[in-house]
């Protein structure tokens, strides 16, 4: 997977998440995960970590309780982006 | 399958040994897994990475994990003003944040499936305000603080945190503490008498069990405070 495709795919289940829950927000690379900027509540955080625990499953183990996720001025959860390259990072170092 | 920390020893020994009784599928984690009678790992609670090294064990072996007990304990009766602070480290360490590491890494293996369950142990040394007690009882008011907003956190996929605080039950944490004592701390519970391990084990089972859904974030005071 590249990071091009995990993008799309991050915004795919942002936007699934946002529908089912009637919100209404613009999803872009740049869009925070976390904090009051974040549209994201925390549930559909944990299924958006959930959904690309599934799409590594075959291919790596996506850890996504890491010192990484958890840092706030490092977190992978800055953005899409971040969560993203953060994804590819993993994929890359156990392969 | 059930996840049981400090499973070697007093309550967690005990816990593990009632619930294998009733049939289920059980994990036992200790410092020194010797004398663990079921399947489990060597783990100190008190580290962040060994926790972690467990559950990502239980996570490669695809288990399912139904309930967490987090049993591990150490306890210090000392006036705070005579109790050195690597002691006062260890106890919050291994009590606090033990329960805190088991607790977030162990909670994403039943996120998942929207179903779970975890245990935590403080002790009615909070309710009570026990004299000689005072760090002990700091780390299990960290414990039910910790356990009560947790167990919001966790409403949303259906895993129910809880807390049991037993009295003087008769274990190694007791050892040193005299009857006198005992019986002080014992008269000051709503029912004055002093439980056993079988009794905390009722309430593990109450607990794991469906007919509990509807407590989560509640601290059970064994003999009420």
């Amino acid at each position: 997977m590249t990071l091009n495709e995990t993008i799309k795919f991050i915004k795919m289940k942002i936007k699934e998440s946002l529908k089912q829950d009637g919100v209404k927000a613009s999803v872009n690379s740049k869009m925070p995960l976390i904090g009051n900027d974040s549209a994201l509540d925390s549930m559909m955080l944990i299924g958006l970590c959930l959904a690309l625990e599934d799409r590594a499953r075959d291919e790596f183990e996506f850890d996504w309780t890491s010192e990484t996720a958890m840092s706030k001025s490092r977190s992978m959860f800055r953005s899409v982006h971040s969560l993203a390259e953060e994804f590819i990072k993993q994929q890359r170092a156990q392969q | 399958m059930i996840v049981v920390t400090g499973a070697t020893k007093g309550l967690g020994a005990a816990i593990v040994k009632r619930l294998t009784s009733k049939g289920h599928d059980m994990f036992g984690i200790a410092r020194n897994t010797a004398n663990l009678s079921v399947e489990g790992m060597s783990c100190d609670v008190s580290s962040y990475e060994q926790v972690k090294t467990v559950a990502q064990h239980l996570k490669k072996k695809g288990v399912t994990v139904d309930a967490v007990v987090n049993a591990a304990g150490i306890g210090s009766m000392n006036l705070a003003v005579t109790t050195p602070p690597a002691v006062t480290q260890n106890i919050i360490q291994t009590n606090l944040f033990g329960t805190i590491y088991c607790s977030q890494l162990f909670a994403p293996l039943m996120l998942r499936r929207k179903q779970g369950v975890i245990i935590n142990f403080s002790t009615i040394a909070v309710a009570l305000g026990l004299k000689g007690e005072s760090i002990y009882t700091a780390s299990k008011a960290g414990v039910e603080g910790f356990s009560r907003a947790f167990a919001r956190e966790m409403a949303d996929f259906n895993v129910r945190v809880n807390c049991i605080a037993p009295g003087p039950i008769n274990t190694n944490l007791l050892k040193g503490v005299s009857d006198t004592q005992i019986q002080k701390i014992v008269s000051q519970q709503i029912i004055p008498k002093q439980f056993v391990p079988s009794d905390v084990c009722d309430l593990v089972e109450l607990l794991v069990d469906k007919r509990a859904r509807s407590l989560s974030g509640q601290v059970l005071n064994v003999g009420g405070s």
